[in-house]
């Protein structure tokens, strides 16, 4: 899978395509707005990291002609400034991802993959937690590589939990999740299906604790084990 | 010595100054010029009277002169009246004829004097004023003196002198004062397009560096301070705006260099080094965004109109700091209210705000101990940890930037409660700070509500 990666600084640029290359993707480096453009005219990738401090104009104008052109390839958005406004006009032109510097370079994949692997997109295998794994096209939790025999509505919770993983899901995503629209949701409903989905996946052995933050949602998170 | 320090007040002083002098200036003068009317009238009508005199003094033909006066002139210059009396001199100082008792003159005659002459004397205590003709009748020099007794009873004209003062003199002043009235309305009226201006500069702040005082209605003389001063706020503007871009710049000159360091530590063979470097530059990173974070607020103008949802927000500063919590083995609730809280204020800012508070709670609180977020419907928002606490000599310490409790801990920049403190600021929040009767520190937010939710 190959990624353009737009940024003016050789040295940074450099590190992040040693990076993407270790995680396994091919790299393409491009240092200006007006190379970028003509690049983007004639070829396609599977997603883009974009900084928007560039010398010869700002990146922000190259996913406004983008987006113009109603190509929807995921578009990360790297930024050294973190102010309100530019975050709000970022993610106004239509950018998919938006990250601050510095940036720890595992998010910056973790938030590629999410991106990669939304509906549509080319990243469709499957999700790893510890021992647990859960194969998006088959929807099949997997506890060291065993299929797992979960209920429905569990599957669909843990699918959810872990294409979040690293990040809070509230409440009411994992109801409108399950029930979508359909309305009439019994107000502990979510809480029993957690319940069970933990009990299950701890009677299975997998090394994965699901957290609930009262009043906030549930995180999918590695089992911590205090040192002994 | 009391000051006039406003421009109306100085003139309403030397305003009351002038009118105060003219007044008695031009009391002054009507006086005198009343008194020099007066005088020529009178002096007018004893010239007639000896001309009339003379007229009827006759040469008779034995050389001696007669003076036969009819007898509406008679009474005129009769004893008992004594307004008016006569005298008849001749060149050697002799009296002809006189209407006096004592047949004497009465005015000393002066031989060297011209045709007409208006003199003043004393007979007795009376004052009295008239005129002195010659004539030369028969060869012979002759004085004929007609004069008035100015304290007589019939004597009008400086009844009339008297009669102005007490009844008509007296309209000077009013006018004067009310010409004082008009000059300050008609001052205000000229003033009011600086008062106008100065109530527009009020509202210049580091945040709105763009306004600039209206040069339509302000008089031509103040027109150059004006645009003066419109001129330095320019200059002051330009100050700002590069001092917004260092800000920019600064971000992104920090920022970049702190990405390729993280990204060469992630890439190390020694995990333990790259652990122990990786921990640096994130609390190298934390200071740096708070300080950009600092400078933007320093900037930052809260739209009024601006509405946002503080339960919404906890929820999700809730959410993002949870994950590193649970991390460091702290828990992370959000209790109170679950319906919309709305309150006065920029979502982004009161997240920012909200996560401040959170990130010190999370350092602050043991392990397996929860940081709670409290949000009320009266638009406040809590959070509370089960750490040391704030101890009396610290409430105010902990506000300032760059103070730390201790000096040597990592990833504590100081600077997240002064930045909490300005975002309160913006919004017209006040911080409250109290020890929980557990043990522990609640930082509280009080935003101003929205309505229809009731007042705190």
């Amino acid at each position: 899978m190959r990624l353009l990666v737009i940024e003016d600084n050789a040295l940074l640029s450099e590190l992040l395509a040693k990076g993407l290359r270790t995680a396994g993707y091919e790299v393409d480096l491009l240092a200006t707005a007006s190379e970028a453009q003509a690049v983007l005219m004639t070829t396609t990738y599977a997603a883009i990291i974009l900084d928007l401090g560039l010398p010869d104009g700002d990146g922000l104008a190259i996913l406004r002609e983008l987006r113009h052109r109603k190509d929807s390839t995921p578009v990360l958005v790297l930024t050294a400034r973190g102010g309100l406004q530019d975050r709000v006009s970022g993610l106004r032109s239509g950018a998919d991802d938006y990250m601050v510097k510095p940036f720890a370079l595992e998010e910056l994949v973790a938030r590629l993959e999410a991106q990669l692997r939304r509906p549509g997109q080319q990243l469709g295998n499957s999700l790893h937690i510890a021992n647990l794994e859960f194969d998006l096209r088959g929807r099949q939790a997997l506890i060291d590589n065993q299929p797992q025999v979960l209920s429905s509505r569990e599957t669909e919770v843990l699918e959810l939990l872990m294409r979040s993983k690293g990040r809070v899901v509230s409440k009411k995503q994992v109801e409108d999740h399950i029930f979508g629209l359909s309305g009439d949701v019994a107000s502990n409903a979510i809480e029993v299906y957690v319940h069970r989905l933990r009990k299950q996946l701890s009677d299975r052995g997998a090394k994965v604790t699901i957290h609930t933050i009262r009043g906030v949602g549930y995180l999918i998170a590695e089992e911590k084990r205090d040192p002994v | 010595m009391i000051r006039f320090e406003s421009i109306i007040s100085r003139i309403v002083i030397l305003h009351v100054i002038a009118v105060a002098i003219t007044s008695v200036l031009m009391s002054l003068a009507l006086s005198w010029l009343l008194s020099v009317a007066t005088n020529n009238i009178h002096n007018e009508a004893m010239e007639e009277q000896a001309v009339s005199l003379a007229e009827h003094l006759v040469l008779e033909p034995d050389g001696q002169l007669s003076l036969h006066l009819p007898p509406n002139l008679q009474g005129l210059y009769s004893q008992p009246y004594g307004r008016y009396s006569y005298a008849v001199v001749d060149a050697a100082g002799k009296t002809l004829f006189s209407s006096l008792q004592n047949r004497a003159p009465v005015f000393a005659v002066d031989p060297r004097a011209s045709t007409v002459q208006f003199l003043d004397t004393h007979i007795g205590g009376a004052a009295i004023s008239g005129a002195s003709i010659r004539r030369i009748i028969g060869g012979k020099t002759l004085w004929v003196q007609a004069a008035e007794d100015l304290a007589n009873n019939d004597v009008l004209i400086d009844d009339i002198v008297d009669d102005f003062y007490r009844h008509v003199g007296w309209i000077t002043l009013p006018i004067l004062f009310l010409l004082l009235v008009i000059d300050i309305a008609i001052f205000r009226r000229a003033l009011w397009p600086l008062r106008q201006a100065s109530e527009t500069a009020q509202h210049i702040t580091p945040a709105r560096t763009d306004i600039r005082l209206p040069l339509q209605e302000i008089p031509s003389e103040v027109r150059p301070l004006v645009s003066a001063i419109n001129k330095a706020l320019d200059r002051l503007d330009e100050g700002f705006r590069l001092q917004r871009e260092f800000t920019a710049d600064a971000a992104h000159e920090l920022r970049t260099p702190l990405s390729i360091l993280r990204t060469r530590v992630e890439t190390l063979d020694d995990p333990g080094v790259a652990k122990a470097l990786h921990q640096d530059i994130e609390a190298m990173s934390r200071v740096v965004g708070q300080l950009l974070d600092i400078a933007e607020l320093e900037a930052f103008a809260i739209d009024p109109a601006e509405v946002a949802d503080l339960q919404a927000a906890a929820a999700e500063v809730a959410g993002f700091v949870a994950p590193l919590a649970l991390e460091q083995g702290r828990e992370i609730a959000l209790l109170g209210a679950t319906a919309p809280v709305l309150v006065k204020g920029n979502a982004e800012m009161i997240k920012r705000a909200i996560r401040n508070l959170a990130e010190n709670a999370i350092r602050h609180t043991p392990k397996d101990t929860v940081v709670e977020f409290v949000v009320e419907e009266n638009g406040k928002v809590a959070v509370q940890d089960r750490g040391p606490g704030i101890s009396d000599e610290e409430r105010d310490l902990i506000f300032r930037r760059f103070w730390r409790r201790n000096r040597n801990q990592q990833g504590s920049s100081g600077l997240g409660l002064s930045i909490v403190q300005r975002i309160a600021e913006l919004h017209g929040a006040t911080i409250e700070v109290e020890n929980r009767v557990m043990g522990g520190a609640q930082f509280s937010l009080q935003f101003i509500p929205v309505p229809p939710y009731p007042k705190a």
